[in-house]
């Protein structure tokens, strides 16, 4: 499913030229359920937006599902994510002004799938999990663990291959966070693939696998 | 194509903070609003300005004379020119194009009397076609006639006002006036609505003028049309006519007093030249008022776009392409200016509208814009519109997807 070869990347340029990734290997096989750990520095972030096409690297091999992945351009990284990747985020990112529903669907607003027809898809995810009272309601309505439920929505809706989740229970209290956790385990049942970044081992635990980064080094596999 | 979704969000934004769109429509608003009043006025002036230009004849040419300002050939300067009949008949000979022609012999303050009633004002010796150059139209009975000027008949046709104050009411066809003591037979009255000293004038034939007054065969001044002939053409008869009347008068060829000859083909192509200049200004003036409102809209969408950063950034992670964020707030941008540039458009229209109720100035009449002007205020718009959003969108289009993963 991902396989990355000695993946490079620093920030800034000539002297104040900064290592964060020094030569990145790993692989994630379909259907796994990895947690990435690693102290703040450490670039885990940086890799999980590599691997989420949201950032380019500077040398190096990254095969998504085969197809190679370097010098993307814009457009066609978004195409990608549109088609293979959903994202959750440690602070939700639901848009503020559109209700549950509706940004359940917003993903495939930019697939251009018809109005009627992704709202019906995002009323089924609702439901899935559990929120379909709250399908018309707007994100300030709702507690922390009811947008992030909703967000897990989202990113399901365009039937991805790969999960990506920065931090997904960064800003939830324990039971909530366990809730979140059981609802993102039971994704990765269908058999998605699902990659959480995280530095709780509490949650690393409920993983199969935990990759550990130390100063842009893969440290351990997990395997 | 009609995307509910983006016309939502865009509302939605707009919404959000309406005071900051107020503001910024205003300023559009005010840019078209102001170009399109300005266009108006400039419109009313040329109006104004064209219709008394009207007053008389455009294709003719007006050929005065006056003393000379240099010696010449042994004479002094300051000879009195005094044209006679002969020169405007060479005139109407030597050019096929002239259709009509008058000359005129005038007299102030000539006493004029009917009735029991006895007022000043100006006679006027005139051949026929004075009737078309000068633009004047007979209300009653008939103008001066061939036959009137050959055989020098006492007859005479009375302008507006004279009929007004001297016979108050009174069909004056038929009537018999005594002008200077002589009496005339009148047989027509007239008006000039271009300009309202013409209608303080008593005609009679040329021939008439000139025997009652002892005036031989001289005339003050003659005026000929130029019919078909284009610009340069008249430009060269008015040259040549000059030059003719000079040689013959024996007046220096540089003198510009002694003999003129205005050619109203000129001076309309000259006004018409003016009144392009006017214009052209105006748009500049309105297309840099607008390139204010411009650049308030430009602030506002990047402002929008700053304090969206992070909703960009999240809809590029999920799958929105360069493109449809750069459509985004352009679609806005275009939206805010084409709503705020309509309203000034049409409370232009109406202010302009409402003026050309009250005012009816000579020199301003009509000062309506015309559909054309609307309809390229509106392309205007447009594109200032897209121009405005075009910088704020790049900008959103180089946010990069990683911001929203950032949390602050």
């Amino acid at each position: 499913m991902i396989k990355l070869t000695d993946v490079k990347k620093s920030y800034g340029s000539g002297k104040n030229l900064f290592p964060v990734l020094k030569g990145i290997d790993m692989d994630v096989e379909q259907g796994e359920l990895v947690s990435i750990m690693g102290s703040s520095g450490s670039g885990k972030s940086t890799l999980l937006n590599v691997l989420g096409l949201l950032d380019s690297y500077d040398s190096g091999k990254y095969l998504l599902g085969g197809t190679d992945m370097s010098n993307l351009t814009e457009t066609t990284a978004a195409q990608y994510r549109s088609k293979y990747l959903g994202f959750v985020f440690q602070s939700f990112n639901l848009i503020n002004f559109k209700s549950a529903v509706e940004n359940v669907a917003l993903p495939l607003y930019y697939q251009k799938v018809p109005r009627k027809e992704r709202n019906a898809m995002a009323m089924d995810l609702l439901e899935k999990v559990g929120l379909t009272e709250w399908a018309n309601h707007l994100p300030s309505e709702m507690s922390g663990g009811q947008k992030q439920r909703v967000a897990i929505a989202r990113s399901l809706i365009t039937k991805p291959r790969l999960i990506l989740a920065d931090e997904p229970t960064g800003a939830l209290d324990e039971q909530t966070s366990r809730e979140v956790m059981d609802v993102l385990k039971e994704v990765n049942k269908e058999g998605i693939t699902m990659i959480i970044v995280t530095h709780e081992n509490e949650i690393a635990a409920m993983t199969q696998r935990v990759i550990r980064l130390r100063d842009g080094l893969i440290e351990s596999t997990g395997r | 194509m009609f995307d509910v979704d983006k016309w939502l969000e865009i509302f939605h934004t707009i919404i959000t903070n309406p005071l900051r769109t107020v503001l910024t429509g205003v300023s559009v608003a005010l840019g078209i609003f102001i170009l399109v009043v300005m266009q108006g006025l400039g419109f009313g002036l040329q109006n104004g300005v064209y219709k008394n230009m009207q007053d008389d004849a455009i294709n003719s040419l007006y050929i005065h004379s006056w003393a000379t300002s240099l010696p010449y050939k042994g004479l002094n300067a300051g000879r009195e020119i005094t044209y006679k009949n002969d020169d405007l008949q060479h005139v109407v000979d030597k050019y096929d194009e002239v259709t009509t022609y008058s000359g005129r012999m005038g007299m102030w303050g000539v006493a004029m009397e009917y009735g029991s009633e006895t007022q000043n004002f100006s006679l006027r010796g005139v051949h026929p076609g004075h009737l078309e150059l000068e633009r004047s139209i007979v209300t009653g009975g008939r103008f001066i006639n061939a036959g009137d000027v050959a055989d020098a008949r006492k007859i005479t046709v009375l302008g507006k006002t004279i009929v007004e104050d001297l016979f108050r009411g009174k069909d004056p066809i038929g009537e018999y006036v005594k002008i200077n003591g002589v009496l005339f037979r009148v047989v027509g009255t007239f008006e000039d609505p271009g300009s309202k000293w013409e209608n303080r004038n008593a005609y009679v034939p040329i021939t008439t003028a000139q025997r009652v007054y002892g005036r031989n065969d001289q005339i003050d001044m003659f005026m000929v049309t130029t019919g078909e002939m284009s610009l340069t053409e008249s430009i060269e008869m008015a040259a040549e006519i000059d030059a003719y009347l000079k040689e013959k008068h024996v007046v220096h060829p540089d003198d510009k007093r002694a003999i003129t000859v205005n050619n109203n083909n000129e001076s309309f192509a000259e006004m018409v030249n003016v009144f392009t200049g006017i214009r052209t200004f105006i748009w500049a003036v309105g297309i840099f008022t607008l390139l204010a409102g411009i650049i308030g809209v430009a602030n506002i969408m990047s402002i929008i776009v700053k304090e969206r950063t992070k909703e960009i950034g999240v809809r590029k992670a999920l799958g929105a392409t360069p493109a449809s964020v750069l459509g985004l707030i352009i679609q806005e941008a275009v939206f805010l200016t084409t709503i705020a540039g309509s309203i000034g458009l049409v409370a232009g229209v109406v202010l302009l509208e409402v003026l050309a109720m009250f005012i009816d100035h000579e020199f301003f009449t009509n000062p309506t814009i015309n559909f054309g002007v609307c309809l390229g205020a509106l392309i205007l718009l447009i594109i200032a519109g897209a121009l405005s959003g075009l910088l704020p969108a790049i900008r959103a289009v180089r946010i990069r997807p990683v911001e929203a993963l950032r949390d602050e």
